[in-house]
């Protein structure tokens, strides 16, 4: 009897012995993350009601920090700047992976090499991006030079010293960054599609370009929005590259939210106008990742009523 | 079981061998000892604090210096995370009204009693002075002095223009650089684009074309004076500045143009006293370039000062308490000032050094007299561009305008003007 109930029961004790380096794994680095994120947003939303300068400090002041920050003309700039550099970057790096993936799905010889070569430029650090671009950008020294030099006198490329165009040097530059990455899941995509439905389309007398645009890339649509919500996320923090390109400059021509922050809570020593900053940044993801969630709630329920 | 029992007192001896120094360190005699952090990492700047350190260990003293390379902000961010961790440097490079700024969110040492010992107040600009004791007490303790608006002239660029008047004023400034260009200078002006060297330009301008105009505007906000023609006129010679400058040169440092300048492919840098140290450190001669006060209107120099210092921050061990006096004495030292002055190209702090022994060059001795000048026309003020003026978020909202001035050609002076106007309102 006793013999009986110890058996029922050490297979779920052992069971739950062996599964528990997988919770340990998942959930403890979860909590422990969700936790700080937590925290520190919360934290931070206080010290932008606050008064504080140097350190933080405790006192209330209202939404002071948040008027001042939005009628600065740093904050202003960086915002016009990531609206332009936002949507630029986000749908020329959809369209480049887009090619490179279509290309790539030709049965070509050597794809993996080429694959991998696109997708390296994913591997290498924001930091090292900014300052190779900033050397082969700067007319001094890098291809306005080479062309000089090969003879070609006339040629002309100095956006990265010129304030209307310097936003475009970082474009140019998170896109080298990051088409590889929307090459690669765009490539996935292509090849989950569904090899009847092409073939039926061509029995239908469907040439290449139409069977791309009528049959294939509409089943690409999902993989779209994932792109273009990941590559944005990207563009709204985008910190780094900025940093190591232009640095903001030339004077403040290509200032973005997340420079901002930095500059207001390190450079200027205004932790409270730094946090509001920081706010206003997370309000913007935010108006980013809400509907995108909503999308994939309404996608799953969609999915399981089916 | 014996595995983890042999694993524990392993453990347990490795710590008790790391805490061991650290114990007997603590029962041993208060040996003076120094925690510094600067920005002073290399070339110059970390030659000479290097040999400071020297000195402190030759009189007995542990010196641990922690260097944070870059921009005085960096070390500051250094700064305040050890100050909000309860756990400050016993002494840190802070200049000008940050001394008044910091010193309110952590207890310093009244360094009142080793000042007075050694007579030094005497022999301080008052004007530095007031910096260095916010509440009435010495608190921090100046250590070099630079001129922001010092004139660096490229001896082959002068042969090029057939010159060799060295410029006064604003008018024979602008005409030696159209010489220059004419004599085949390709760049008459070689500094840089960071935002310190555009906020150089513009306080050199103002300062030469108004010394009082500049003290109202930039040192006291005064709001007539911020919107005074001076000010245009300012960002009138700066356009011409940046005009004559490589238009490459983006939000390079000056030191990047340095060779440019000794050959003569550029002509004129207006720059701190510093850049002498930087270009012998970079193995350049003393006899490539010639040192002057910047442009001044009235002929009479116009001294833009910058005051490296040192704050001292209350600790509670006797070592360290040791380590702050040693290093106050020293500080405070002709012979150490002589020492670090002469390897940074800067002049000392003190008044009464002699200048005209073998270590000192041509360009400090005129740095020199152009100080004891200018304090006694009153024609010395305190820079912007280098935080000497004005505490940080006013300082970065200026220099915002000046940054963005030298670099957007389509800005006009009037409208600059405006928006320096609205930059001091907007961040008062």
């Amino acid at each position: 009897m006793s013999n009986a109930v110890s058996t029922a029961t050490r297979p779920a004790t052992s069971d739950m012995v062996r599964r528990l380096p997988e919770y340990l794994m998942i959930w403890v680095p979860l909590l422990l993350s969700a936790a700080h994120l937590i925290s520190f947003s919360i934290w931070t939303i206080w010290i932008s009601f606050t008064p504080s300068t140097l350190i933080p400090v405790s006192g209330w002041v209202g939404l002071r920090n948040y008027t001042s920050v939005l009628a600065s003309r740093n904050w202003q700039i960086a915002f016009d700047n990531l609206l332009l550099f936002g949507s630029a970057f986000v749908l020329l790096s959809l369209i480049t992976g887009l090619l490179l993936a279509i290309l790539l799905d030709q049965r070509i010889r050597g794809e993996n090499v080429l694959r991998s070569i696109f997708l390296y430029p994913l591997a290498v650090s924001f930091v090292v991006t900014g300052t190779v671009w900033s050397w082969l950008l700067n007319p001094g020294i890098g291809i306005e030079k080479l062309a000089h030099d090969l003879g070609w006198a006339s040629f002309h490329f100095d956006w990265l010293v010129n304030r209307d165009m310097a936003i475009w040097t970082i474009v140019i530059a998170a896109i080298w960054q990051s088409s590889g990455f929307a090459m690669a899941l765009f490539l996935a995509g292509l090849r989950s599609v569904d090899a009847d439905i092409i073939k039926a389309a061509q029995i239908d007398g469907a040439g290449p370009i139409r069977t791309y645009w009528r049959v294939i890339l509409p089943t690409l649509w999902p993989i779209t929005i994932t792109v273009v919500v990941i590559q944005l996320q990207f563009a709204i923090s985008a910190f780094d590259l900025v940093r190591a390109l232009t640095n903001g400059g030339p004077g403040i021509a290509t200032q973005l939210p997340a420079l901002v922050v930095y500059d207001l809570m390190f450079q200027r020593s205004q932790l409270g106008r730094g946090a509001a900053a920081a706010v206003l940044m997370l309000l913007i993801l935010l108006a980013v990742l809400l509907p995108y969630a909503a999308w994939r709630y309404v996608q799953r329920r969609q999915a399981t009523h089916a | 079981m014996p595995i983890t029992t042999t694993r524990r007192r392993l453990l347990a001896g490795s710590a008790a061998a790391l805490a061991l120094p650290a114990f007997a360190r603590a029962q041993g005699a208060p040996k003076p000892r120094l925690t510094a952090i600067s920005q002073w990492s290399a070339g110059s700047d970390g030659a000479a604090i290097t040999a400071l350190g020297k000195k402190f260990e030759e009189k007995g003293g542990t010196w641990q210096h922690s260097p944070v390379p870059g921009f005085t902000t960096e070390m500051m961010n250094k700064l305040r995370a050890q100050i909000i961790a309860g756990d400050p440097p016993a002494c840190s490079q802070l200049k000008g009204p940050e001394i008044a700024a910091w010193s309110k969110i952590a207890p310093t040492v009244d360094l009142d009693a080793v000042v007075a010992a050694a007579g030094y107040e005497k022999v301080v600009a008052p004007d530095l002075a007031k910096l260095h004791k916010p509440g009435g007490k010495w608190i921090a303790l100046p250590l070099q002095i630079y001129s922001t608006n010092m004139l660096f002239l490229s001896k082959r660029a002068m042969d090029k223009a057939k010159a060799d008047k060295i410029p006064v004023t604003w008018a024979e400034f602008n005409d030696l650089a159209e010489k220059m260009k004419a004599g085949g200078v390709t760049y008459p002006i070689a500094n840089g684009g960071t935002r310190a060297d555009d906020g150089q330009k513009f306080e050199a301008s103002l300062a030469g074309i108004s010394p009082t105009a500049y003290r109202a505007a930039i040192m006291n906000l005064d709001k007539k004076a911020l919107e005074g023609p001076e000010i245009k006129a300012a960002f009138v010679q700066m356009r011409k500045i940046t005009e004559w400058m490589d238009p490459n040169v983006g939000a390079q440092p000056y030191a990047t143009n340095l060779k440019r300048f000794v050959d003569g492919d550029m002509g004129m840098m207006i720059m701190g006293g510093w850049a002498q140290g930087v270009l012998r450190n970079a193995g350049f001669k003393l006899d490539d370039f010639v040192i002057a006060p910047g442009p001044s209107d009235n002929t009479k120099p116009v001294f833009l000062l910058n005051a490296d210092a040192f704050i001292f921050w209350q600790r509670k061990e006797a070592d360290l308490q040791a380590g702050q006096a040693l290093m106050a004495q020293l500080v405070m030292d002709p012979a150490i000032q002589t020492m670090y002055s002469q390897i940074t190209g800067s002049i000392p702090v003190r008044t009464d050094v002699d200048l005209s022994g073998e270590g000192w060059s041509d360009g400090q001795r005129r740095t020199a007299a152009a100080l004891k000048d200018a304090v006694a026309s009153n024609q010395a003020v305190l820079s912007l561009a280098h935080n000497m003026a004005q505490e940080n978020g006013l300082t970065a909202a200026m220099i915002d305008v000046f940054t963005e001035y030298a670099k957007n050609k389509t800005i006009k002076p009037e409208q600059a003007v405006t928006r320096l106007a609205e930059a001091v309102e907007g961040s008062r």
